[in-house]
């Protein structure tokens, strides 16, 4: 029988949440619109329309050595071209913010390619070639994974993932990079990811509302969320793997 | 120094507090017999932006801004997130409570009593003010910062 990934464990809806998220075979709905152009402009890496810089001749170019690694993988569109590595950070609020750091570099290393992701406790950051990184963006901005309210695009002053929200419903940011208009209801970002304003506002739609934020979450959070101890697979999977570490140390085998 | 015996409480609310909202509590809470110091605690948010790639910018911010608090004006540094009160006795909690109760209609709150100020000084606190310290000014700031405390009349 063909092996089927299970992802992960549990019977709540978080834990449903989090297997669709990590599942590549599951597609992410897509929940608005934000440009490329846009996406450049938040990242602020490069000017939009600007040919992207490279770290080394492509691929096509240069003498590779004869290697049979080299022959089984394909390179991706920007390891090809020789572009130069860039990141795009996320900060995502405890408060039932749609995906979190762990799961982050889960579902990044079962959906993309060429991504080196760094996984902190109140962020994540995800490191590849530049047009890759443009091309994953979008699907990291414009679906279910992200929320104008409860996630950031922060490459700095990341801190407010485990703060309250403040009474407009939205995530705590020092350099506020992004704005509730309130009449519109729309979130605007007008800085990029490190701080710097923006010439314009790059328009990233209405936060979601509570219910949908609830039924998306992928945080087990015990007073606004599914509480963790309810979840009854998820803390005996845990137990065990915890006994076996602590009987077996890293070589976990059942007696 | 703070003496011990006078009781302090921490009003906490569910959200962190916009300044209209902050404005409205403090001036509500100016109106309550028998509060000694008040601190506003929360997340710093400087007018300049102190580090990284952006540093040195204006960092426009709407949840900073200068309130009126009894016919003092009150330049908010910090995100308001918790406000720390010393109080005179025990007496004057009721009165909080129906304060906050008439600001925080739209989220919960709570009044937890403790102690949340400094009692004794630090070695910061030594050395940033000496021995002489102003025993008002201790827990009630960080040592390095150069702000002053405002005063409030009360209605005493």
């Amino acid at each position: 029988m063909a092996y089927k990934p299970q992802y992960c464990a549990g019977q709540t809806i978080v834990a449903d949440n989090r297997r669709k998220q990590m599942d590549p075979a599951h597609k992410l709905e897509k929940l608005r619109e934000v440009s490329d152009k846009d996406l450049v402009l938040i990242m602020g890496h490069r000017v939009p329309g600007s040919a992207y810089k490279s770290a080394h001749p492509p691929l096509a170019e240069q003498q590779e050595p004869a290697c049979p690694v080299r022959k089984l993988v394909t390179a991706t569109d920007g390891a090809k071209a020789g572009d130069r590595i860039r990141y795009i950070q996320f900060s995502d609020s405890m408060y039932n913010a749609p995906c979190h750091p762990y799961l982050r570099s889960y579902l990044e290393a079962y959906r993309f390619r060429g991504i080196d992701p760094g996984t902190l406790s109140g962020r994540q950051i995800v490191e590849c070639r530049e047009r890759d990184l443009e091309k994953y963006s979008r699907d990291l901005v414009n679906t279910e994974l992200f929320d104008p309210a409860l996630t950031g695009v922060r490459g700095c002053t990341v801190h407010g993932h485990s703060l309250r929200l403040d009474e407009n419903g939205m995530m705590f940011d020092m350099l506020q990079r992004c704005i509730l208009d309130k009449k519109s209801g729309i979130v605007k970002i007008v800085k990029d990811q490190v701080g710097v304003p923006l010439d314009g506002e790059v328009k990233v739609g209405k936060p979601m509302d509570a219910k949908w934020i609830k039924s998306h979450s992928t945080i087990y959070h015990s007073l606004v969320g599914t509480a963790y101890r309810d979840d009854a697979e998820l803390v005996e999977y845990i137990q065990r793997i915890h006994s076996l570490r602590v009987k077996y140390g890293f070589m976990p085998k059942e007696a | 120094m703070t003496e011990a015996t006078f009781p302090q409480c921490r009003i906490s609310a569910e959200r962190l507090l916009n300044p209209e909202t902050t404005e409205r509590l403090l001036n509500k809470l100016v109106e309550v017999p028998g509060i000694r110091r008040m601190l506003l605690n929360g997340q710093r948010i400087p007018g300049i932006i102190p580090y990284g790639p952006a540093k040195g910018l204006a960092n426009p911010h709407p949840m900073r801004k200068t309130i009126k608090v009894g016919d003092q004006d009150v330049e908010l540094q910090v995100h308001v997130g918790n406000v720390l009160l010393e109080l005179e006795s025990r007496d004057a909690i009721p009165a909080l409570k129906a304060a906050c109760e008439s600001v925080f209609t739209d989220f919960t709150f709570r009044i937890q009593e403790g102690r949340y100020m400094k009692t004794e000084p630090s070695l910061v606190d030594y050395c940033k003010y000496g021995p002489n310290a102003d025993k008002e000014m201790l827990g009630m700031a960080d040592p390095s910062s150069k702000s002053k405390p405002v005063i409030l009349q009360g209605i005493k």
